[in-house]
């Protein structure tokens, strides 16, 4: 007959007996020697003998109504004449048994997949769902977000006021079909671009503006730029870039978080260059807006032809960013072009047009 | 059995980080994969955990807390959120302002009254499943009392712009450590509201002079403050702790936890848990005169977790 040694509590008193555990086909035996009754032995019925599940190598068995009587053995043969002797008993809950096993290559195994369920939410999820939430940003909330973008990002530049300030005389006329307020600003820089922001503020580099020949290369730029705004790309850009801290800020309810980050990487942000799909849509919207307005569509052509000049200028990074695929644009905006009809003259578009030429030569 | 009764003693920490990583991460898929639901069995397997590697005189402490009965408290600490929500949502959705502003006071002041209610369940759950050799711990704190003392330090607080927190937070701990059992060993909490006001004041005010650097003495301070300040008495015996941690020693806990934190993108917060509670319980002397053979089991069954899972909801971190 195998004994186990064991510590024994009798769940009254905190007395640890160091005693001996004796397996019986339908039983336990404790033997102990109480300091002031001498030999004593309790026994426990099998059925009611409970194990507590732990992650550590003693065994814990704990036994009867509260106050329960508890054994802990440290003797690692118990397990396997356990199961030997009562081959059927639950000893063992099999799901936690699972769990205690714990072998290294379980661990690394669910490891890997948790950083795989991490990288994948981050990569797919994540930015998809981003997408979908910038969707959800109320007009009013998008209007002051980007608000505090343009304060952010213009404060980096030269504004050219006078200019800025015809432009948008320039805007006054045309229809953009946009509930959005459209707000430009030109800027002193020697670079051709020009980008939108969400809520209404678009910067255009004044260089970009000085290559420009005609008022239909300042309207189709304004209509492609507006379509971004309307379509709120640019907000969605943001949201998938910054997917991230945005969810965060989404899950902890925190629009101040939102408006932090978004102030934050403004700067970044401008510049972000739109997916192939979404400059195609940008584009088809600024030909609608362009043929409602009964503006000439070559004048588009012409203002992607510039655009692409620009592209040229050893800036290999402005290449990928901003405007990309300008070859693919341009033939099928020559293509909308063949066929467009009821184009009219807008003396009033030209005055102003002129102003701003005059403006800059001085 | 009487000549080893009278030294100091400590309570040893033998977890370690690989093993509660492994709890861990099974934790954390189950809990994905179930959409929370598992998250009471997680809470119960690591305490169950931690508990084991705990150690005093060479017996370990348990928790006997399950999943099971923790999911029935989790259930009920649901159904009061989504009810209180529910009051909320309905009474935005009525458009009278007035109702609507009943809404949400209303649901403040449940919000504020849940906290005591939380941590009182919290306490009585997580104490009486609580052992050591068999023997119970118990909390006997009464919820009534209890909601008195919040709600009227509460009101203080606010009306004291804060000043009285101080004083409040003395009077919660005197009456938590007041009601907590170990058979029958009683604890008491010996601090005082003006010199722990005068801790913090002076803490703040060196850890700001000092760009910060101060906070570790500061936090090590507030640490022994808590420690030094708790007594158990055993048949009028009385047993006092003492905390030896130091600033230093709470500065590489900080700091060493931050990093593996970050430079394990979080992965590697279960060391960080395990250097922590090392820490810990490293830094507690236990001095005075107990007989850890003659501790009697006093305390009732008792099996309600609601409060543990109300406190989890709204995040009080019980020791
Ligand atoms: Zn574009």
């Amino acid at each position: 007959m195998q004994k186990f040694e064991i510590s024994y509590y009798d769940g009254e008193t905190s007395v640890s007996h160091n005693a001996f555990l004796s397996l019986q086909h339908d039983s336990w035996i404790i033997e102990y020697i109480h300091p002031l009754f001498g030999n004593r032995a309790v026994k426990w019925e099998i059925d009611r003998v409970e194990r507590d599940m732990g992650f550590t190598s003693i065994f814990i068995f704990r036994y009867g109504d509260f106050p329960k009587q508890t054994l802990e053995c440290k003797d690692e043969r118990l397990l396997n004449s356990l199961k030997k002797f009562y081959p059927d008993k639950p000893f063992f809950d099999k799901k936690i048994d699972f769990l205690l096993r714990q072998s290294t290559t379980l661990i690394l195994g669910l490891t890997a997949s948790l950083i795989g369920l991490i990288i994948c939410s981050y990569v797919y999820i994540l930015p998809w769902f981003s997408e979908k939430a910038a969707g959800q940003i109320p007009v009013s909330m998008e209007i002051k977000l980007g608000e505090m973008m343009y304060e952010n990002t213009i404060a980096r530049y030269t504004k050219n006021d006078s200019l800025t300030a015809c432009v948008n005389d320039f805007v006054k006329i045309i229809d953009f079909k946009t509930d959005y307020p459209i707000e430009v600003t030109v800027v002193a820089e020697d670079e051709m671009n020009a980008f939108a922001m969400p809520g209404g503020h678009i910067v255009i580099y004044n260089q970009l503006l000085a290559k420009m020949k005609s008022k239909e290369e300042l309207a189709a730029l304004l209509a492609h730029e507006v379509s971004h705004i309307h379509y709120r790309h640019s907000l969605k850009n943001i949201f998938r870039t910054l997917s991230g801290y945005l969810a965060i800020s989404l899950m902890l309810n925190d629009v101040n978080g939102i408006a932090v980050v978004l102030a934050d990487h403004s700067n970044m942000l401008v510049n972000l260059n739109y997916s192939r799909n979404l400059e195609q849509e940008a584009d088809e919207k600024a030909i609608e807006i362009i043929k409602a307005n009964h503006l000439n569509l070559n004048g588009f052509v012409d203002l992607l032809a510039l655009l692409q000049t620009g592209n040229t200028d050893l800036q290999p990074f402005k290449l990928l960013s901003t405007h990309p695929l300008t070859k693919e644009r341009i033939a099928f905006v020559k293509e909308m072009a063949k066929g467009q009809t009821a184009m009219k003259k807008n003396d009033s578009l030209e005055q102003k047009w002129q102003t701003i030429v005059a403006f800059e030569k001085r | 059995m009487e000549s080893d009764q009278n030294y100091s003693r400590k309570i040893t920490f033998y977890g370690e980080g690989n093993k509660l990583f492994g709890i861990y991460i099974v934790n954390v898929l189950l809990t994905i994969f179930t959409l929370g639901l598992y998250y009471p069995w997680a809470k119960a397997a690591v305490l169950r955990y931690v508990y084991q590697e705990t150690e005093f005189e060479g017996s370990r402490f348990s928790f006997h807390g399950t999943g099971k009965e923790m999911f029935k408290g989790f259930i009920k600490a649901i159904g009061i959120f989504i009810g209180l929500y529910a009051i909320l949502i309905g009474a935005i959705l009525t458009k009278i302002n007035a109702i609507a502003a009943i809404g949400v006071i209303f649901f403040y002041i449940a919000l504020l009254l849940l906290i005591p209610v939380a941590i009182h369940g919290s306490l009585k759950y997580r104490m009486s499943r609580t052992s050591w050799r068999g023997i119970h711990f118990g909390y006997r704190g009464i919820l009534k009392d209890f909601m008195e003392e919040f709600v009227v330090g509460g009101l203080l607080t606010i009306a004291t712009l804060g000043i009285y927190s101080f004083w409040f937070t003395i009077k919660l701990r005197k009456y938590i450590f007041s009601n907590i059992r170990f058979g029958n060993i009683s604890f008491s909490y010996k601090g005082d509201g003006t010199e722990y006001f005068m801790l913090n004041l002076k803490g703040y005010f060196l850890s700001f002079l000092t760009l910060g650097i101060y906070s570790f003495w500061f936090v090590s301070d507030l640490f022994a403050y808590f420690i030094d300040n708790m007594r158990m008495n055993q048949e009028g015996y009385v047993i006092k702790f003492r905390s030896t941690a130091s600033a230093g020693g709470y500065f590489g806990l900080i700091v060493g936890n931050l990093l593996i934190v970050i430079f394990t993108l979080g992965l590697g917060t279960p060391w960080a848990t395990v250097r922590t509670l090392n820490f810990v319980f490293s830094n507690i002397i236990i001095e005075g005169t107990i007989d850890v053979n003659a501790i009697q089991q006093t305390e009732m069954d008792y099996k309600d977790a609601t409060g543990e899972d109300i406190s989890d909801m709204i995040d009080i971190g019980l020791i």
